[in-house]
């Protein structure tokens, strides 16, 4: 499997940060970890590193990412098996893609989810 | 004519079905709390954990900056989720001098358990693990255990008969 483009392995990093910042904001995620012993309280720091890996990515490839946000926990899901690991449903052969000057992206034709194959 | 199959004996615990040999560094050379990173992630490369340690790193260092995942008494437990990592997976470290890493008690850090897992929704079995491992070296005979430990197997055996406990 080739590695992930550059634009596309920047989007999965911000989503994975997003992803870290969810769980320190959630209060039963927080409290659970507050209870082994781990401490989330630092957000600031990591809001500072969003906003810069953010400013690396292509504006509209950030936009959709922002826009798909609203609806989906994961906008940059896996794709195992030909089967979209966001909406579970099957790819056909040809998957749609979206192109921005910076980026080729392929989508999930059912949910539009963004895909990538490690 | 048929014949039987034995099912694969299920796991007892979370801990006893992901240790691997391959996820054990029995001697690290790092000596600072970036550089222990550095080298606990490249590890997972080889074990076909992740192809992308430079965003796994950038990642661990970010939960760092939220708060020290060590817990005292010489024990770290680094952990996050990510998209680039291909299965959960829990890598054991030792490290014979001890590094500073940040600890609640001031203390040199000599045992890492990093803690990965694909960002996949809610992952119960990711918890539990974390929940597991730090129960199981609050226990001073446990800790001993993991020091004294002189292969995997010894390891494996101190994890996996402390989570069952």
């Amino acid at each position: 499997m080739p590695p992930l483009s550059e634009q596309l392995q920047a989007l999965v990093r911000l989503q994975d940060i997003d992803l870290l910042l969810r769980e320190a904001r959630d209060p039963k995620l927080a409290g659970e970890e507050a209870r082994l012993g781990f401490a989330l309280e630092n957000l600031g720091t990591v809001e500072r590193t969003r906003k810069r890996l953010a400013s690396q990515i292509d504006d509209r490839l950030l936009q959709t990412y922002e826009r798909m946000s609203q609806r989906f926990d994961r906008v940059v899901v896996s794709v195992e098996h030909r089967v979209c690991q966001g909406c579970r449903m099957g790819l056909p052969t040809s998957s749609a893609s979206r192109s921005s000057p910076e980026v080729t992206l392929e989508n999930c034709q059912n949910c539009g989810r963004i895909l990538y194959r490690l | 004519m048929t014949t039987a199959t034995a099912a694969a004996p299920k796991p007892a615990t979370a801990i006893e079905g992901i240790l691997r040999s391959t996820l054990y560094l029995p001697n690290l050379q790092a000596r600072r709390k970036t550089s222990v990173l550095e080298e606990l992630v490249q590890a997972l490369v080889p074990a076909g954990v992740t192809r992308y340690p430079a965003a796994i790193l950038d990642l661990l260092a970010q939960r760092e900056a939220l708060g020290s995942t060590a817990i005292g008494k010489g024990i770290a437990v680094p952990h996050a989720r990510s998209a680039l990592i291909a299965e959960r997976a829990v890598l054991v470290a030792r490290s014979v001098r001890g590094i500073d890493f940040d600890a609640p008690d001031g203390k040199p850090v000599q045992l890492f358990f990093l803690i990965v897992a694909p960002s996949v929704g809610q992952d119960p079995i990711y918890l539990k693990l974390l929940a597991d491992i730090v129960r199981a070296v609050r226990l001073t005979k446990v800790r001993q255990r993991l020091a004294e430990a002189p292969d995997f197997a010894a390891v494996q055996e101190a994890l996996v008969h402390a989570a069952a406990e």
